[in-house]
């Protein structure tokens, strides 16, 4: 939405920066305008989150198509994107359907379609916010009546304005934004479909050329006609383990320009290994200043393909030690959260897996060699009755520490459950980290949209209320979209949005630091992948606790170049352009 | 009573007199009271059984009823913890167990068992007093020794884990997991050369232990002995999760107790998987005289009789899935394969068609296709087919090969080359004939100093492999272009 530019001008008269952080602040001199306005106030003991989907008009229900025949995509779920679309400032939602399984007979006129909400947040001049969605999918023209698994965002065509990739069982989608609220499906011209089952995928500048190319993980050869016929252990029928399936080869699509791409899945060395994908990220694991890009498999080994800088890469995930657990067995990986948990200044991964494995942190000691932290960090036993698949770190507190949450939702029948219907029920989780390398859960103190089990899959992060701190939008398999508001007050923020022309303009796979005095760096990458089928916000935000005061901002950019932003006040936007900081 | 002479339902001896104290000072040592109050006692599951499948409903409900009716007899609770056990109800059987360990706290078995599902549940922190406590009555039970050091390991007590490991090395059938555990603690506390030796001693008892390879790799890379880390990655990628077996007759009972057809195919599958043909035939013939509905035995007898060069009747078994409609694609395949090994190219050819029907990705049957239009000498349309499967599967190296070797035949020699060089990795005892291929093609190609240096390497490694055969032949082509 576009807002009233008297908001604008109320708010800005109350701009205090400094202050407690209850108050966005105008733009800094140097950088770009600010989006101003209030951060909600939680009351003393209000919950953490609050469920506020239908309330905003977040109306969105994912249909699996199933028909009793356990076929597998029924239970994989289907993702959401969370991205200004319109170029407005605030973020949308565009939420990933399935429908009738290709193969079955249905009707596909009557298919319910993917759903792109446009978000009309409005700010009233004592600050109160009215967060609102309309759904905008029939006038931007990307309802697409395929079978959607995830999505995924990235300004390809380098035009300033975000684009949409649809994974699917069956083609995927590139639909190119035409930077007038409409997308056009520009798939065929792009030359990036073909008919895997692809799950997630991820936009990145891994030549660092200057554009986005494009990683899409892909699944199983499953098909309709060829449905296996599994059994859980007292015999009933259940869904197959993907052991039942071969595992199809993920691609990668090195984009040459011109809205095109090249299929460089065989010459880049990626067609080498895979397994049955479901999660991507990407980040630059051995700190060499190239992407790297991390995937994770189902029941099989994952992937560490480090940037070989020639426009190949190799998989390093055994040796690395983020391929499998400790006594080197591969485990049911579906999600991703890649970030710096233990501000340490290199990339640790965090990869939810299917119930009995434990969840599991890889940290990482800079030089792309993992260590299996899980049972160090507090996480292992709380996870062990849980299968996982939305994941990400994000500060939810603004502490500076990166907090965890994890949408679960069973992929077989939970023994306590058998009988009833949707018998795959499991809570959400929330961790805070402790900042001494140490997670506590504090899932209990989260809110009511925590102690309602349901079939979680995928999430997306982002500050959708755009008051400071970081919401949660999380799809359930064969069920109602969740919007979980963050009601944290209190302690100081920044979010930095990066600009560069006249190539990969978001500035995406770029580093972004917080110096503080006496206090380590705080470094988060723009990125918009991980997760489970999902894409999040490619604004950085950073929690600052009971301080405002920071030092400089220091941008590494995606080709190597480093400047730095002095006088840069907390509790804000801030747009970087490229050129304007110092050295 | 020593530890080997547990009986399998006997250990109504431990609860009494163990190592010929009495029970009662047993417990005084163990510090627990003789009769454990209602208020410690956990509840029995609560069980669903209407959700259950017939012959599971069956199996549980005896053991339940039992249960129910005697809630305070730790033998019937924990024979309803056992049969829980069995059919995987991890939760429940958790229940049972706590309670019969509740009501029984001089016996050997229910904490022990539950302390298996707890791990199962990957709750090690919580399986570790079970094990305290079984092993405080039976101390020298090797398979709860070498679990409570697992689990030590897996709760981060390194200290404990240690000297749990250490006193296994005297165990012969536990000593390579007490040495890969040593290994494992020694590289997470950063002592890689100890690591090193532990886990190379681990590989030295039993060579197919794929955890042991797999943390020597990690140790060799921290040491920067870069070549021995990718050999001993390769040894575990071959090996997996192979693990010394270590005999558990309390576990062995457990598992037993299932004798529904389901089981008996799961058996079956385990001895096909083992190498043992005949028996799991015969296993798959019973589960099917057990259940006739059972149409996954069908379509794996199609496979199994076809082994057996038994055309007939993995015909019956190919009908009866077609039939029931199940696993076509595999069972499409498997009939082919049948077909071409009677030389019925045709009919062959028919079936792979068919399984390409309902899965087009079915790499096998792709590879196969191409292997039959070849013979047809239908190049082109045999090059597609292997050329689908090596899209679909890029680690198919069979089909690649073949493709290579059809364009070396074709005289497209630089096609040949190509997906021969991508043959080149990794190197295991397929690669000879692979690099003998990447050598005939150079020499084809007139690269004669290229194709000699690829054939000395074919036959190096094919000597290493121990292929005699194969080696003599390329030694002959060697001699030849020299």
């Amino acid at each position: 939405m576009r807002r009233p530019a008297v908001v604008l001008a109320a708010v800005c008269l109350l701009c205090l920066p400094g202050s407690a952080g209850s108050l966005r602040g105008a733009g800094t001199t140097g950088l770009a305008s600010a989006a101003p306005g209030f951060r909600l106030q939680a009351q003393g003991a209000a919950p953490l989150f609050v469920e506020s989907a239908a309330a905003a008009g977040l109306t969105f229900t994912h249909v699996n198509g199933a028909t009793g025949e356990y076929a597998m995509p029924e239970i994989m779920g289907a993702g959401v994107a969370l991205f200004d679309y319109d170029n407005d400032g605030d973020l949308d939602v565009y939420l990933v359907q399935g429908g009738a399984m290709p193969g079955t007979p249905f009707d596909v006129a009557r298919q319910p379609s993917s759903r792109l909400f446009r978000n009309d947040l409005t700010i009233s001049t004592d600050g109160r916010r009215t967060l609102k969605f309309t759904d905008v999918t029939d006038a931007a023209g990307v309802g697409a009546r395929v079978y959607g698994m995830g999505a995924a965002v990235g300004d390809y065509d380098n035009d300033g304005d975000l684009d949409l990739f649809l994974t699917s069982f069956g083609p995927e989608i590139l639909f190119r934004n035409n930077g007038d609220g409409t997308f056009t499906d520009a798939t065929k011209e792009a030359g990036v479909s073909d008919d895997l089952w692809s799950t997630s995928a991820a936009f990145a500048d891994v030549d660092r050329d200057g554009d986005l190319d494009l990683f899409v993980a892909n699944y199983l050869d499953f098909t309709v006609a060829d449905n296996k016929r599994c059994h859980d252990s007292l015999g009933a029928r259940d869904y197959c383990s993907p052991r039942a399936y071969r595992p199809v080869p993920d691609r990668f699509y090195r984009n040459e320009g011109q809205g095109r791409f090249t299929n460089a899945t065989d010459a880049s060395g990626i067609s080498r290994a895979y397994g049955a994908g479901l999660g991507v990220s990407t980040g630059d694991y051995n700190g060499d200043g190239w992407i790297d890009l991390y995937v994770a498999n189902d029941a099989n080994p994952n992937q560490l393909w480090i940037n070989a800088r020639d426009g190949t890469f190799r998989d390093e995930g055994l040796l690395s030690g983020a391929a499998v657990n400790a006594a080197g067995n591969p485990e049911g990986s579906m999600g991703i959260a890649s970030g710096d948990v233990d501000a340490d200044g290199d990339e640790d991964l965090f990869v939810t897996n299917i119930i009995g494995e434990t969840f599991v942190l890889y940290e990482n000691d800079g030089s792309a060699t993992f260590d299996d932290a899980r049972a160090r960090w507090g996480l292992a036993a709380p996870t062990a009755a849980f299968t996982g698949f939305g994941t990400d770190w994000f500060d939810y507190d603004n502490d500076g520490w990166l907090d965890l949450f994890i949408t679960n939702g069973a992929v077989n029948v939970i023994e306590a459950q058998r009988g009833q219907p949707a018998p795959f029920r499991m809570r959400n989780q929330l961790f805070r980290n402790t900042g001494s390398r140490r997670f506590v859960d504090t899932t209990a103190a989260a809110g009511a949209a925590f102690e309602q089990a349901r079939i979680g899959r995928g999430a997306a992060f982002g500050d959708l209320d755009d008051d400071g701190d970081i919401d949660v939008v999380v799809t359930t398999n064969n069920g109602p979209v969740l919007l979980l508001l963050n009601q944290q007050s209190g302690a100081h923020w920044l979010q930095v949005r990066l600009s560069q022309e006249p190539a990969n303009r978001f500035g995406v796979g770029a580093r972004v630091g917080i110096e503080r005095t006496g206090r380590p760096t705080l470094w988060r990458r723009v990125r918009t992948d991980g997760s489970y089928l999902s894409a999040s916000d490619g604004r950085v935000h950073f929690g600052l606790g009971s301080s405002p005061a920071l030092d400089a901002v220091v941008v590494e950019w995606p080709d190597g170049a480093r400047e730095r932003w002095r006088k840069v006040l907390a509790d804000r936007l801030v747009t970087l352009r490229r050129g304007t900081g110092g050295k | 009573m020593g530890s080997r002479a547990i009986g399998v339902f006997g250990m109504l001896g431990l609860m009494l007199n163990v190592g010929g104290r009495s029970c009662a000072v047993l417990l005084v040592l163990l510090g627990v009271s003789p009769a454990a109050t209602a208020q410690d006692v956990p509840a029995l599951p609560r069980l669903a059984l209407e959700g259950f499948p017939d012959t599971a409903r069956s199996a549980v409900s005896r053991a339940y009823k039992e249960a129910s009716a005697r809630p305070d007899d730790a033998s019937a609770v924990g024979t309803l913890g056992r049969t829980l056990h069995a059919w995987e109800q991890w939760e429940s059987a958790h229940q049972a167990y706590s309670r019969a360990a509740a009501l029984a706290p001089a016996a050997f078995e229910w904490p022990y068992l539950d302390a298996i599902v707890l791990q199962r549940l990957a709750r090690p922190q919580e399986a570790v007093p079970r094990l305290d406590r079984a092993l405080a009555i039976s101390a020298d039970f090797l398979p709860a020794r070498v679990r409570l050091a697992e689990a030590l390991l897996d709760s981060g007590d390194y200290r404990r884990s240690r000297q749990a490991f250490e006193a296994l090395l005297g165990e012969a059938s536990a000593e390579p997991a007490a040495h890969v555990g040593l290994g494992r603690i020694a590289a997470a506390e950063g002592r890689h050369e100890d690591a090193v030796g532990h886990l190379e001693k681990a590989v030295a008892l039993f060579p197919e232990l794929g955890a042991a390879h797999y943390a020597l790799a990690r140790s060799y890379r921290a040491l920067g002995r870069t070549a021995e880390a990718e050999r001993a990655l390769a040894a575990h990628t071959r090996y997996g999760a192979r693990w010394p077996r270590i005999e558990d007759p309390l576990l062995l009972a457990v598992t037993s107790l299932r004798d529904d057809p389901r089981a008996i195919l799961q058996r079956g599958v385990a001895l096909a998987e083992a190498g043992d043909v005949e028996a799991a035939i015969a296993a798959h013939e019973a589960a099917l005289a057990a259940d006739p509905t059972l149409a996954q035995a069908h379509v794996n007898l199609i496979n199994l009789y076809g082994r057996e060069q038994n055309w007939s009747k993995a015909e019956v078994h190919y009908r009866a899935a077609l039939d029931a409609q199940l696993e076509l694609a595999t069972a499409h395949y498997d009939y082919g394969v049948i077909l071409g090994r009677q030389e019925r190219w045709m009919e062959a050819e028919e079936a792979y068609r068919k399984a390409l029907a309902v899965n087009p990705l079915h790499t096998s049957a792709l590879n196969n296709l191409g292997q039959l239009l070849e013979r047809r000498r239908e190049f082109d349309a045999a090059a597609t087919e292997y050329r689908k499967a090596v899209d679909a599967q890029p680690t198919f190296r069979l089909a690649r090969f073949n493709l290579g070797r059809m364009l070396l035949v074709l005289d497209r020699t630089q096609e040949a080359i190509e997906e021969f060089a991508r043959l080149e990795q990794p190197r295991d005892a397929e690669s000879p004939r692979y690099l003998f291929g990447l050598a005939t093609a150079h020499v084809r190609a007139g690269r004669r100093e290229e194709g000699l240096k690829w054939a000395l390497e074919a036959k190096q490694l094919a000597t290493e492999f121990g292929q005699d055969e194969l080696a003599a032949a390329i030694d002959r082509e060697i001699a030849r272009l020299r």
